[in-house]
């Protein structure tokens, strides 16, 4: 094939361009329908919020949101979460400014679902900026146990701290602390940690097309080398019996799977465990990939494809820690 | 970021109580103090967690600012109090509200004595105002919290 210009192809249906790279990488990936990607990048994704019921009650909430010319649809999968259409922007809305609801992308609720924190349990989001799990955690906390938000970032902590702020969290802790080194004064602390590890985004291109210019396997490659050491400290962060929920909203294995399959072979007491969310469309963990064979376990995690919803693109793992 | 001396808390619960008619607020809570005067609360499991952990930024939820003797209640601050809160609390309409959530002032036809005032719309309280000499009522909210005005 002769070179294109400045290494790009523009499709020819298609408006969003992929570097050679990034179309060579999808087309290797297994089950990934290359056509319908594009389609769903091409796609805004749905707006989707979530109630505050640490503020007021759900039924008082929609019932504002309605009369002022919204239109709700439940999402199955997630607890006080809703897809929306008309009405005004929610994102400058009274109801936005005084924290009665949250605006997320509704996969993105999808990592906490499978977290599933209870009232008094004690949980740590270690890459928590800007807050969206941070306080759908607390929401489902409901006040009782503690939530303790860390990010590595002193600028992406005070959004977080502005979130919380806005959401009403009475019971959490900000920490500014480089994720990797959180055992080392907080080993074995925590009930359940979710690592909403940073990624290459793949899963979310259609918000940002300069995501998939900026693809290349080099950064892949270094993501993957820190979501390693972050799913190691996170795990030792974990009481004995405790659960960790990994996910990236990127497509890639080396991000995904392959984290994981890190994690079972350097920690014994890992084993990877079941999801289940009512309604949300999604395919297994992949299990072999370049040739190698990765543990069978690693097919209950949960790779979401962003045509699977046409939403985001996302992948979660569940893993608990033996020995409660 | 230290706790608050039980003197600062016995003045803080009195200002509170002269301000607002709220009796013994705050008080299954921590409460912490941090720069300019704010005061931040949370719960007692909480705080003893962030004393077993390091570079911790925040704890807890703002709550209150002490000004001058005065306490200007925020947003959150404003809605725990809730129905405790009985004097000088304003009504606010829809409109009102967004207006107040702009951070534009607000005109009331009665004199209010006090320097402060909370405001309500229906069941969500929306913090402080400060009363100025010719009557408006200046909204205390935060420039990160506001309306954008279009």
């Amino acid at each position: 094939m002769p070179p294109q210009s400045h290494d790009l192809v523009r499709r020819s249906m298609s408006k969003i361009m992929l570097s050679d790279d990034l179309r060579n990488y999808l087309n290797r990936l297994p089950d990934v329908e290359l056509d319908l990607l594009l389609e769903a990048y091409e796609r805004p994704l749905p707006e989707a919020f979530r109630v505050n019921t640490l503020k007021a009650s759900e039924e008082k909430i929609l019932e504002r949101l309605k009369s002022r010319g919204y239109s709700i649809e439940p999402i199955p999968w997630a607890r006080h979460g809703y897809v929306v259409s008309g009405g005004g922007d929610l994102g400058k809305s009274l109801e936005h400014m005084l924290g009665l609801v949250y605006i997320q992308g509704p996969v993105s609720m999808a990592p906490v679902e499978a977290l599933d924190p209870r009232p008094g349990e004690v949980i740590l989001d270690l890459c928590a900026a800007p807050g969206s799990k941070s306080t759908q955690i607390a929401q489902l906390l409901r006040g009782e146990g503690v939530l303790v938000a860390n990010d590595i970032s002193f600028d992406r902590v005070k959004a977080l701290s502005s979130n919380l702020q806005r959401f009403g969290v009475l019971n959490c802790v900000i920490t500014l602390v480089d994720g990797r080194k959180y055992p080392r004064f907080a080993k074995g602390f925590f009930d359940k940690v979710l690592v909403d590890a940073p990624c290459s985004s793949l899963g979310i291109i259609s918000k940002n097309w300069g995501i998939a210019r900026a693809w290349s396997i080099g950064i892949v490659e270094r993501l993957s080398e820190l979501q390693r050491r972050l799913i190691l400290a996170a795990f030792d962060c974990l009481k004995p019996g405790g659960i960790l929920v990994y996910s990236t909203c990127t497509l890639t294995v080396e991000e995904n799977e392959l984290v994981v399959n890190w994690l079972l072979e350097n920690r014994e007491g890992a084993r990877v465990s079941e999801i289940r969310l009512k309604g949300l469309r999604h395919r297994p963990g992949i299990t072999e990939y370049n040739g190698v064979r990765l543990r069978d376990e690693i097919s209950k995690t949960m790779r979401i494809m962003p045509y699977d919803n046409w939403a985001e693109g996302f992948y979660i793992a569940k893993i608990v820690k033996e020995g409660g | 970021m230290r706790l608050l001396t039980s003197a600062e808390r016995r003045y803080l619960i009195k200002r509170l109580e002269d301000q607002h008619g709220v009796e013994d607020a705050f008080d299954d809570l921590v409460l912490i103090r941090t720069g300019q005067g704010r005061i931040r609360a949370t719960t007692k499991e909480t705080y003893e967690a962030a004393c077993r952990l390091r570079r911790v930024q925040q704890v807890g939820l703002y709550v209150a600012k002490m000004v001058k003797g005065d306490v200007i209640l925020s947003i959150e601050g404003s809605q725990l109090l809730g129905a405790a809160i009985t004097k000088n609390i304003i009504e606010l309409s829809e409109e009102e509200a967004e207006e107040w959530m702009k951070a534009a002032p607000i005109e009331r036809s009665e004199k209010i004595e006090s320097r402060y005032v909370i405001a309500r719309c229906g069941d969500f309280y929306l913090g402080s105002g400060r009363v100025s000499r010719d009557g408006k009522i200046y909204p205390q909210v935060a420039k990160w919290r506001r309306i954008p005005e279009e």
